[in-house]
């Protein structure tokens, strides 16, 4: 077996990109990278959250827990995310805020004076860094900006405050959801379908327009001017198999064959807004880049090598 | 949905929102205020007066009591200065009663001289929240908000001792209603008595009720039995009739046998046999053996026997004790003795009816002949007894002064007689009645005729606002029937239909005897729907007026009747007012149901009509009206009037329904012949359901069993407990942090406003087997979907800490709250106010409040009890108390996010325990979109559970997310068809319909996906079915249950680890389990289990004598050890001595349980000697 050799270049194909939504083609890769991709944008990507509270006052309605727990979950832009440290390997402090290598600092102060009911929100969290700041939804959703005035955090009375500290650190998905930047990563396998013409053919423009509508998604259509059916969609097709089933009900088993392409994938990415969704890809292939140079420098490696052999010099890059 | 309420946040409901929900409560509140508005006026009327005779002044003295009139809540009773209102949820945080007081004018009059009235105070009485004498009775949401109450306070039950208590509803035999009785007890009576008996239970104007029964004896003769003073006294009935009127042998006679006419032979309905006319013979003949003749002689016999027994009555006249007990014990719902004459001869004539078997005995257990016991009504005849003890004790200290001739006494002074008086106070009246709602207990001689003595009311919990509603809405078949070994009260009778809910009973011990009303059940009451008090005299004649119009022939003038089957006997609230020729009743039963219909008419429109037809050995046939308070009604739809402006519902009871036809809504005849047409149609098919089996979406497409799971799993959610849970102070509260409203929703959620108290979370479940974490109904839960605050929750609990409450009275009132400056070690915890911090975390055994006696300064710090970190989130404090404060509530909270282990439920009875909190990247997910579920069980909780209605709401739910609408999943809606035979919906298939929402956007019509592995990104094999489902999270939570141990405290006597998850006991590992190590072989383990980690003893036992019981150590003559070597010294080996051998010869030691030991010294302690043979193991 000397010689071959598993290395493939997958390849990407950018269909769409906006700030916090990505569609993207990845070709030549098995299931196993896209999955591992996929896990890590989950999962790995780190962010930044607030993760300590310390509240002064809060005479509001909710407690202490469930504002904390409602802070942690605002998404923070952390494009800074992946050059800073986690608290825990912070040499320079011992992980209590004021560290700049590995936390930021909130302040929130909101008292309602008056009778009208005050929402204290997203927007009125003070940061100590710039660069780690509430995500802003204004521009991009298109909503009223009167009505978007950032994420409600909890709405006070007259006469109730909220007064507190908040302290954010980077960390990652797998240790709580709130440090997770994908709101949703999927990929689907790229379909085929072959259309068995002259079976198609055998079948009347009532037949064929049932068969189209048997699908749930648009797949397919007949053609205005051959009255054919075409595929206008490949990638709408679920893998439901219901146009399948509709050609056995219709007597013409094999009218349509679909398989899917096992190495080509399309992915949908959404961004929490924290990372933008292009640098959330990027970071996720750093990160799975990183954690195979773990497993290919840590000393169990070399030392499996002879094990392994092949496998192992593979993986070095041979 | 259309019906969604169309709210915007943070606004308070209407009161025309609320209106359904009120009328939930309606029965307490009516109850309790009409005993306010007249009840106890009534009351007090019905209260013997006393009278005291003096016998050296000749005087006679009558005290009798007048004029209730019951206050408002008050602060400060004390000082008469202040007064302020008491508000009820100052006493849920006080800890105190909401009471008014109790005035009573207690009338005294001298030889009918001139009446001399004393207003006396009889204490605090507990006062109903929302009735006519509570602050919150006409206030809106708003006021109810502004008096810290929820938005959606009902009232109906009681505050007292800062908890709430509801009385509970008890089924009661129907009230003047003859009910034809089989039972083997009535054999035990006396000798000569049959099983059979006619029984009426005969209500007063005051609500106290006396039960008649009417026995059969094997000579033919009958017996009419009453209670006095828990006694029972049997009187022939012959005595009775002639008794109660001057009437003759001959007119007994012909009214007891006008039943039979020989031309009738076995017709329909003939209720009379050719042996009728020779029981009348015999009941005559045994007054004639009395030799009593006439009315005299037979009152003069009656008061002869009666007058030990009638108290007060002992100077009296033999016929005027006679005419007291036949007023005060026989029919006493009636007052007119021709009524009660008339009335026996119709109970006799059932009676022989039963006998001849030509009519069938009542069933006391269907809901036919029942009716319930009203809050209002339970604390009027317990009162009216303590009033006649209160004022028979009164009598009693007068007389005793009299007796005694004490020079101080003066009988003609008002002022001594109310100082003798006041001895026997008066405060301990209403004190009673809070100790009757405090325990729900009754203390009392005669027993009220109540068959229960305990277990009248219980504690409204406020887990979730469904438990909540469902206290008002339980009716209980009695205590007593709780211990019967037969299953036949258990039973669902057909007759409860539309009144009782069918799903709606808790499986196990309650089954079939804690029912719940449906939501269409009312009570009547005695306010009609104007809500002035209805005036019963006035309808009864107007009634009569009615029947006299259509051609019924009245009672009064002595005319001899036929009987059944030429006419039939009319009764008004049991009274025989006349009789009907048989032809005449329908068109005369359907001329009724006109009037009560119809708004115009003086017939109140919850008459009961009672048409009992002839049959053949059916029920006694007879036409009973009923306007009487306390029944069961409900409504439904007369289609047999033609509808006069919209004006056709009709108020219907549980005795009339029976012989009515009634269809379903569905368009259809539900299969009657042409000849017997339907004439009322029900409202709507899930008024025969509960509020709570009301909330089950298509709970027509479970398996019923399922449903009743539901019903009780829906009691013990987790939900949003209360909007006003800043201001209350309850032991245990549980709360859901963020709860949702349910996509997949009944009507009834809009209709009884449910969505002010959401109970669950629409959690996305798949169906399918994953990682085995899902078998036997566990399931797999989003560890993300955990994070990002799924089923969060947390346990409010409070400790209300009352230093004047304390139990070493040595110290009260030399207590306060304060830390001392000094005392560093519990600053952290305690403010300088002896107080914690709001929102410090209290660990296990952390100190939270301190008190210091002022006189001795000795310190006292509460430590934290438990084994659970709390947090600090509310202090209350109790500033009534003059200067230091005495008095206040901690309240804790235990944040309880979901772990593994503790449990969920969807609302089709398909419970389960989260298994493992899985991680987010592991779930399966859809290509399509991305979405991984919240939530995975096991598609094996499906097949044999059949709970078709889980799948649908997932469907649907689906379906409705992608729409963005709510979808309806009323139960049976497609049973109701307009009048065009259409059915609401447009599609002719519900699954068609919710499978054509999912189609239209794209999804499968099956509502299944194609999912990949989260693990391996592979697609799955098959299609997995995936929607979203509403959860309730279940309050058992392992975090209260969990139960370790390895070492810990023993029991003293047997050195065996203790029982009880608080003192750190250990699980009992019992016979069973013992059994089944034994089959295992597992030797070893058992010996671990039983005897290493159970109470493993080493034991010296002389192998001379064979006890182990007189074994001493001898303790070795103290002598100085030296250091050998630099070593310690060794330890001098022990040594051992039999007391009764007086040597040391022959110890062994052995290992044995420390059990046996004891049994030794059990054993000596009777003389008994155990003796231990000891054999090394080889020789054995």
């Amino acid at each position: 077996m000397e010689g071959v050799s598993y290395q493939r270049f997958p390849k990407v194909k950018i269909r769409e990109l906006k700030d916090d939504y990505a569609k993207f083609e990845l070709r030549d890769t098995d299931a196993s990278m896209a999955n591992a991709l996929r896990r890590v944008m989950i999962a790995e990507v780190p962010t930044i959250a607030i993760d300590l509270v310390e509240i002064e006052v809060n005479s509001s309605v909710l407690n202490d827990e469930f504002i904390a727990h409602r802070l942690g979950l605002i998404p923070l832009t952390s494009e800074r995310a992946m050059s800073m440290r986690f608290s825990r390997d912070c040499d320079a402090c011992d992980g209590d805020g004021q560290c700049e290598f590995c936390s930021v600092e909130f302040h929130l102060r909101a008292k309602c004076m008056n009778d009208q009911t005050l929402d204290v929100t997203s927007k009125d969290l003070y940061s100590s860094d710039h660069t780690v700041v509430p995500v802003d939804f204004t521009d991009s959703a298109g909503y009223d900006s009167s009505e978007q005035r950032g994420i409600i955090i909890v709405k006070l009375r007259r006469g109730q405050e909220l007064r507190l500290r908040a302290i954010a650190r980077k960390g990652i998905g797998k240790d709580h959801a709130k440090w997770s930047p994908a709101a949703t990563v999927t990929f689907m396998y790229e379909a085929e379908i072959h259309i068995n013409e002259d079976l198609m053919e055998t079948l009347t423009l009532e037949e064929k327009q049932s068969f189209v509508e048997s699908s749930p998604t648009r797949v397919f259509d007949i053609d205005p001017n051959t009255q054919q059916v075409v595929v206008v969609d490949p990638e709408a097709y679920t893998y439901d198999d219901e146009v399948i089933k509709k050609a056995e009900a219709m007597g013409k088993p094999g009218l349509v064959e679909i398989y899917a392409k096992e190495d080509s994938f399309i992915f949908t990415v959404e961004s929490t807004g924290a990372i933008k969704a292009s640098q959330l890809v990027l970071n996720a292939i750093e990160i799975l880049k990183q954690k195979l140079d773990a497993v290919r420098l840590s000393e169990d490696t070399v030392e499996a090598d002879d094990q392994f052999g092949e496998l192992g010099a593979h993986m070095r890059g041979g | 949905m259309e019906g969604q309420s169309k709210r915007r946040p943070g606004q308070l409901p209407s009161a025309k929102e609320l209106e359904e929900l009120k009328e939930l409560f309606r029965h307490h509140i009516e109850s309790f205020d009409y005993m306010i508005d007249g009840g106890l006026e009534i009351m007090l009327k019905r209260v013997k007066p006393v009278q005291i005779i003096d016998s050296f002044s000749n005087k006679t003295l009558r005290i009798w009591l007048d004029h209730p009139e019951v206050y408002p809540p008050q602060k400060e009773r004390s000082s008469k200065t202040s007064v302020g209102a008491l508000h009820p949820f100052e006493c849920r945080q006080a800890k105190i009663s909401y009471t008014g007081s109790l005035h009573i004018d207690v009338c005294f009059q001298w030889d009918g001289g001139v009446v001399i009235r004393e207003k006396v105070n009889f204490g605090e009485f507990p006062i109903m929240l929302r009735s006519k004498r509570c602050y919150l009775r006409d206030a809106d949401a708003k006021k109810l908000v502004a008096c810290k109450e929820e938005s959606s306070e009902m009232g109906g039950y009681f505050i007292l001792n800062g908890l709430e208590r509801v009385v509970r509803l008890l089924i009661l035999p129907k009230r003047n209603y003859p009910m034809s009785l089989v039972r083997n007890s009535f054999r035990d009576r006396r000798e000569g008595y049959t099983d059979k008996a006619v029984v009426i239970r005969c209500v007063r104007e005051d609500l106290s009720s006396v039960t008649v029964k009417l026995y059969y004896l094997h000579n033919g003769s009958a017996r009419l039995g009453f209670w006095i003073q828990g006694r029972e006294y049997m009187l022939p009935v012959g005595i009775v009739l002639k008794a109660l009127i001057d009437t003759s042998d001959h007119e007994i006679y012909t009214k007891l046998t006008c039943c039979y006419n020989e031309k009738n032979g076995e017709v329909k309905g003939a209720v009379g046999t050719q042996l009728v006319g020779e029981r009348t013979k015999i009941i005559l003949d045994e007054v004639r053996h009395l030799a009593l003749f006439t009315q005299e002689q037979c009152l003069q016999h009656i008061g002869e026997h009666f007058q030990p027994v009638m108290e007060g009555m002992e100077s009296e006249n033999y016929s005027s004790v006679a005419d007291a007990v036949l007023r005060n014990y026989i029919f006493v719902h009636l007052s007119d003795n021709n009524d009660k004459f008339n009335l026996i001869i119709f109970m006799v004539q059932k009676l022989f009816s039963l006998i001849d078997q030509t009519s069938a005995p009542d069933n006391s257990d269907s809901l036919q002949n029942q009716e319930v016991l009203l809050p209002g009504h339970l604390i009027t005849i317990y009162l009216k007894e303590k009033l006649e003890d209160w004022l028979r004790k009164g009598k009693k200290l007068i007389e005793d002064m009299i007796n005694n001739k004490d020079k101080n006494f003066d009988f003609c002074s008002l002022k001594d007689v109310k100082k003798v008086m006041d001895k026997n106070s008066a405060k301990q009246i209403s004190a009673a009645i809070e100790n009757l709602l405090k325990t729900g207990r009754l203390i009392t001689q005669t027993g009220l005729d109540l068959q229960q003595r305990a277990g009248f009311t219980v504690q409204a919990e406020r887990l979730n606002y469904l438990r909540f509603i469902s206290f008002f809405r339980s009716v209980h078949r009695g205590a007593s029937f709780a211990g019967l070994r037969t299953t036949s009260v258990r039973k669902l009778l057909p007759e409860s239909w539309g009144f009782l809910c069918p799903v709606h009973t808790p499986d196990g011990e309650p089954c079939g005897l804690l029912n719940h009303m449906t939501c269409t059940c009312r009570i009547t009451s005695y306010y009609n729907s104007q809500g002035n008090i209805r005036d019963f005299f006035k309808i009864r004649m107007s009634i009569l007026d009615v029947l006299v119009g259509v051609g019924m022939t009245t009672s009064w003038p002595k005319v001899d009747h036929a009987g059944p089957p030429q006419v039939l006997p009319v009764l008004l609230d049991g009274c025989v007012i006349g009789s009907l020729p048989s032809g005449e009743a329908d068109k005369v039963v359907a001329h009724l149901r006109r009037l009560k219909v119809s708004a115009a008419s003086v017939i109140p429109d919850d008459l009961e009509v009672g048409y009992v037809p002839l049959s053949l050995g059916g029920t006694y046939p007879g036409l009973f009206l009923f306007t009487t308070p306390s029944r069961f009604i409900r409504p439904v739809r007369n289609i047999s009037i033609p509808s006069v402006d919209g004006k056709d519902i009709e108020l219907i009871g549980p005795f009339e329904q029976v012989f009515m036809e009634i269809k379903c809504p569905d368009g259809g005849n539900g299969g009657r012949s042409n000849s017997f047409p339907a004439t009322h149609e029900e409202l709507t098919p899930t008024a025969m359901l509960s509020v709570v089996a009301n909330l089950t979406p298509w709970s027509d497409h479970n398996q019923s069993p399922r449903n009743m799971y539901q019903c009780q799993m829906a009691k013990q959610t987790m939900a949003f407990s209360l909007q006003a849970i800043q201001s209350r102070a309850d032991q245990k509260l549980y709360h859901l942090q963020t709860p949702q409203t349910p996509i997949v929703r009944t009507k009834t959620y809009t209709k009884y406003c449910m969505d002010n108290y959401p109970s669950g979370t629409n959690a996305i479940v798949a169906v399918l087997a994953y990682t085995g974490y899902d078998m036997e109904d566990a399931m797999i839960l989003n560890k993300s979907s955990v994070e990002r605050g799924m089923c969060h929750g947390q346990i409010y609990q409070t400790e209300t800490i009352d230093l004047c409450d304390s139990k070493s009275k040595s110290d009260r009132g030399q207590r306060i709250f304060k830390r001392e400056h000094s005392d560093k070690s519990i600053s952290s915890f305690v403010d300088s106010d002896g107080l914690p911090y709001v929102g410090q975390v209290i660990h296990p055994n952390a100190p939270y409040c301190s008190t210091i006696n002022q006189v001795t300064n000795s310190k006292k710090i509460f430590n934290r009890k438990g084994s659970e970190t709390a947090i600090v989130d509310y202090v209350t404090v109790d500033t009534k108390n003059k200067k230091h404060l005495q008095k206040v509530n901690i309240r804790f909270r235990h944040p309880r996010n979901p772990v593994i282990g503790d449990k969920f439920s969807s609302r089709h009875g398909q419970k389960g325990v989260c298994s493992q909190l899985w991680a987010d990247i592991d779930m399966p997910f859809s290509g399509v979109t991305g979405m991984r579920p919240d939530l995975i069980i096991n598609p094996h909780a499906f097949p044999s559970r059949m709970t078709i209605a889980m799948l649908l709401e997932s469907v649907a739910a689906k379906g409705g997310s992608l729409h963005g609408k709510f979808v309806d999943a009323t139960p049976f809606s497609d049973a109701v068809k307009g009048a065009n035979g259409k059915t609401e919906t447009e599609s002719d298939s519900l699954v068609d319909e919710l499978g054509s929402m999912l189609r239209d956007r794209g999804f499968n019509y099956h509502g299944v996906e194609v999912l990949y592995s989260g693990v391996y990104g592979t697609e799955l094999t098959c299609e997995i079915f995936i929607g979203p489902v509403y959860y309730q999270r279940l309050r058992h939570m392992v975090s209260d249950k969990y139960q370790v141990r390895a070492t810990g405290q023993v029991d003293q006597i047997t050195r065996q680890p203790i029982k009880g998850r608080k003192r750190g006991g250990g699980v009992r590992f019992g016979e069973m389990e013992r059994d089944a190590m034994l089959a295992h072989g597992a030797a070893y383990l058992l010996h671990d289990r039983l005897h290493t980690c159970s109470d493993y003893h080493i034991a010296d036992v002389c192998s001379l004598c064979g006890s182990i019981l007189t074994t001493a150590i001898v303790q070795p003559p103290k002598r100085v050890v030296r250091e050998i070597g630099g070593l310690p010294p060794a330890k001098a080996p022990k040594k051992v001595t039999c007391h009764a051998c007086q040597t040391s010869k022959g110890m062994e030691t052995v290992a044995m349980p420390y059990v046996f030991r004891y049994l030794a010294a059990e054993l000596a302690a009777m003389n008994i000697k155990m003796t231990i043979q000891l054999s090394s193991g080889a020789g054995a």
